[in-house]
């Protein structure tokens, strides 16, 4: 990027002005607008495309304000949404691909001499490339994951994923499979239950034979559960995920039954987050509400950061738009850590939990 | 110490002999058993006078071997013999020469050679290390407390650094590295390229390795140390022969402190600051012995105004932690201090548990100062997070799976302290009289406080064994901060990869 640099920071010596690029782009809008058209598609992949987007609105032209671009973004939309954890693995994804792309023109055949806008307009087609291919990786991990459904098999699985809904409807459509399915349904009227629900009659269509559950049931049931996939909605540094309440203590309840406990996610939700424990997530949660008769709080320190959250958001396009209070504890996220998970099924293959911090240093490196 | 245990072959090793230090790890000897017994009887316990008139022999031996004037009788080899024979090495040249040949080589059993006092402690330190419960290794390395006997080619800022070394009084593997990387950019100064020779061959070979070598006899290496002279050697071998001297010699210096700057300063202020993060208010942070980043991290998260409090647990050997306790209640912490044996009631109020470490090894165990493996574990089975700091020159790829193959061990005499000492001295009286020191002793540093340590060199049954580390096993450490990031034990391997070849 040598000559380049010298190039721009030249330019941005004489159009120093762009510090508030173009704010009639509605980020959060274009964002929410990108996930409500496209139900299929994840939070961290609408964070990019709106980024897209929004490189595409603006007249940036030199790599500083593209990157100040990126950031202011980045920041406007964290703060719109409760629950910024998935999101964040989108935006991160992207920043550290532009990144690397403007320190190495070369890589885009460009010669010193192009022009910048040159740059940006491959980026840009770049950036669109990433979501097409963040989109076929569901497919791509059902077809992977399918093989782990052995004839016979007895599947616990929870939430409204759709990387789940997707395996196990690929599975159902092979002919050679006969597998049951548990699912774990929360009864309240979430998106996160909606979603469950459309899969369970999704699966019920493709003959496969579902039993719903509520939380509660689930040790009751485990004993005749051979596996227990889940979905997540970010996968953190130490291979642990963040995930639909319940989850750990699915992967806890799998754990002290010697039941494999399977992670199916795309590998554009690792995110570069290293929770020690429930209450080290970086999000606002109110789980814990300690209460008296005559309605005064008490409560330890960790009730105070009890997060708040928009879950499962990232399952269901449409909450996003519907912004949620985030106190409901149906939209809580739990941290399901590392020891607890047998694998995580990524469109780039299997992988163990340790193995994730890996692919995060190869990305990041 | 490279003398071979063939008897006829002249011993020609000189107190620092060159080994090749490509690979400087104080751990893992490759062969205990043969290098221990030459090494045990010319090492240790020998006053620096008497290491000269050692080599002075050796010299002396060689050149007699050269005219081969003296005729070697198998009796001479015999142990009681040559024992005799080196005492009376102080009169005789020509007895010296030919009996300092077997010297090295023998072993004897402990008991048959009272009369001869020093000989005997000699022997009897060999036999321990026989005994040696399963330790016997680490002790093949002898100790040097002093400047005699050292190479001439030693550098005058090597020599002061290795008594700091020998001392603990640079202590803590970063604190170690930094001062022999600073040392080596004296070195490299003051270094002029003999004629005929090239700077890229001659100061990595010729030059560095004595200075490595002498600092090696005064502490074994740390594995950070390792890695930095592997990459300072790394550095000189690919200079290119036809840059002039002096550039090379300041392009290396310059590196030197670029390699400082981005691998300790700068690495380190990015693990304080993350770590700092990790502290939320109200927290009681546990940590063991004394680390530096872990005093900079928790100094950091006192100044951005977290309100936490620190429990510092520590224990015998070292007592660091008396050290960052002070610190830190001087900057207006809260601390307590605890010796490990209260370890298990204070664990209950903490709330995360920082370490620091003298190395991560490449299948994710910590390996750091003994007592660390033993609050590791207590912080696991109490469900406390355990956080290991650590910059990645520390990261090494060899693995340890237990504390006792690589290790390494504190003679007693560097260990016990003043008052542990005078607190044995009342014993006396109680010894049994074959433990008590003879008259003709003629170490002076014997005297006073000091003879303790010679009861317990006498003894035949007691053997004091000081293990300066412990490893503490992957799945006990939950997170390791590094300047690449927060990662998991399993990803040293790859961080250790990154930091290497990038």
């Amino acid at each position: 990027m040598h000559p380049k640099r010298k190039n721009t920071l030249y330019k941005c010596v004489w159009r120093p002005v762009i510090a508030n690029p173009l704010p009639a782009f509605d980020v959060v809008a274009t964002y929410r607008s990108i996930l409500a058209s496209d139900p299929e598609l994840t939070m961290p992949v609408a964070a990019i495309e709106s980024l897209v987007e929004a490189i595409a609105h603006s007249n940036v032209s030199t790599v500083a304000e593209t990157l100040r671009l990126l950031d202011d973004m980045t920041t406007i939309l964290k703060n719109s949404i409760p629950n910024p954890i998935s999101l964040s693995a989108g935006t991160d994804l992207f920043q550290r691909y532009l990144i690397t792309t403007l320190n190495r023109p070369a890589s885009l055949h460009m010669g010193p001499s192009d022009d910048f806008r040159a740059i940006r307009n491959h980026l840009l087609s770049n950036g669109r490339l990433f979501v097409e291919r963040a989109k076929a990786s569901r497919e791509k991990i059902a077809s992977f994951g399918k093989h782990f459904i052995r004839d016979g098999a007895t599947i616990l699985t929870n939430g409204g994923s759709r990387v789940v809904g997707a395996l196990l409807r690929r599975a159902a459509e092979s002919s050679t499979m006969r597998f049951r399915v548990i699912y774990v349904l929360s009864s309240s009227a979430s998106s996160d239950a909606r979603e469950g629900q459309q899969i369970v009659a999704d699966l019920r269509a493709h003959n496969v034979p579902v039993a719903t559950i509520p939380d509660s049931a689930v040790a009751y049931s485990l004993g005749k559960v051979d596996m227990v996939i889940v979905g997540a909605e970010g996968v953190v540094e130490n291979g642990g995920i963040i995930s639909r309440l319940g989850t750990y203590q699915l992967g806890l309840l799998a754990k002290s039954k010697g039941k494999p406990f399977y992670v199916v996610s795309e590998s554009h939700k690792f995110v570069r987050l290293f929770p020690l424990s429930q209450f080290d997530l970086p999000i606002e949660q109110k789980v814990l509400d300690f209460k008296t008769s005559d309605g005064e709080k008490k409560g330890d320190a960790r009730e105070k950061q009890g997060p708040e959250d928009e879950g499962v958001a990232d399952m269901n396009g449409k909450v996003a738009g519907s912004k949620c209070s985030g106190n409901r504890p149906e939209d809580a996220v739990d941290f399901t850590p590392p020891n607890l998970i047998s694998g995580i099924i990524t469109e780039s293959g299997v992988l163990t939990p340790s193995a994730v911090s890996e692919e995060l240093i190869k990305i990041w490196f | 110490m490279d003398t071979t245990p063939d008897g006829a072959a002249p011993p020609e090793a000189p107190a620092t002999a060159a080994e090749p230090s490509s690979n400087p790890p104080p751990q893992a000897p490759a062969d205990p058993k043969n290098v221990q017994s030459t090494e045990a009887d010319t090492a240790p316990k020998l006053s620096p006078a008497e290491l000269k008139k050692r080599k002075q022999a050796e010299k002396q031996a060689k050149r007699a071997q050269a005219k081969s004037s003296v005729p070697q009788t198998p009796a001479q080899q015999k142990g009681p013999l040559a024992k005799e024979g080196q005492k009376q090495q102080k009169d005789s040249k020509n007895a010296k020469a030919d009996l300092s040949k077997p010297f090295p080589v023998r072993r004897r059993p402990s008991q048959g050679n009272t009369p001869v006092v020093k000989e005997v402690k000699v022997e009897l330190k060999k036999d321990k290390q026989d005994r040696g419960l399963f330790f016997g290794h680490l002790y093949n390395q002898p100790r040097q407390h002093s400047m005699v006997g050292a190479s001439k080619d030693v550098n005058p800022a090597i020599l002061a650094l290795g008594l700091q070394y020998s001392n603990y009084i640079i202590c803590g593997s970063t604190a170690r590295m930094v001062a022999m990387l600073l040392a080596f950019k004296t070195v490299i100064e003051q270094y002029h390229t003999p004629v005929g020779t090239s700077l890229a061959r001659h100061l990595t070979a010729h030059h560095l390795n004595p200075q490595i070598d002498y600092l090696r006899s005064c502490r074994p290496l740390s594995i950070s140390m390792g890695n930095a002279i592997r990459w300072l050697k790394d550095l000189i071998i690919k200079i290119d022969p036809d840059v002039p001297e002096d550039e090379a010699k300041r392009d290396l210096q310059e590196n030197i402190d670029y390699f400082i700057r981005d691998r300790v300063t700068l690495a380190d202020d990015i693990i304080t600051s993350a770590t700092a993060q990790k502290i939320n208010s109200g927290d009681v942070i546990m940590t063991y012995a004394s680390s530096s980043v872990v005093e900079k991290t928790l100094i950091r998260a006192h100044q951005k105004g977290i309100d936490f409090s620190v429990i510092v647990i520590d224990s015998k050997p070292l007592f660091e932690g008396k050290q960052l306790a002070r610190k830190l209640a001087n900057h207006g912490i809260r601390v307590k201090y605890l010796l490990i044996t209260g370890a298990a009631h204070a664990i209950k109020e903490a709330s995360k548990v920082f370490l620091g470490a003298h190395a991560m090894m490449s299948n994710g165990r910590l390996y750091s100062r003994i007592g660390t493996a033993l609050v590791a574990m207590l912080a696991s089975s109490n469900g406390l997070p355990v956080i290991v700091l650590c910059e990645s020159v520390k990261f090494t790829e060899r693995v340890a799976l237990d504390s006792i193959v690589g290790n390494e061990a504190a003679p007693a005499e560097e260990i016990l302290s003043e008052a542990e000492r005078r607190a044995l001295l009342p014993l006396k009286p109680y010894l049994h009289t074959s433990l008590l020191p003879k008259d003709d002793t003629k170490d002076t540093p014997a005297k006073g406080n000091g003879e303790v340590l010679e009861w317990v060199d006498n003894s035949d049954n007691f053997q004091m064994l000081q293990l300066l580390y412990d490893v503490t096993p992957a799945n006990y450490i939950n997170m390791v901060i590094t300047e690449y990031g927060s990662l998991p034990p399993s990803s040293v391997p790859v961080v250790h990869r990154l930091s290497t070849h990038v």
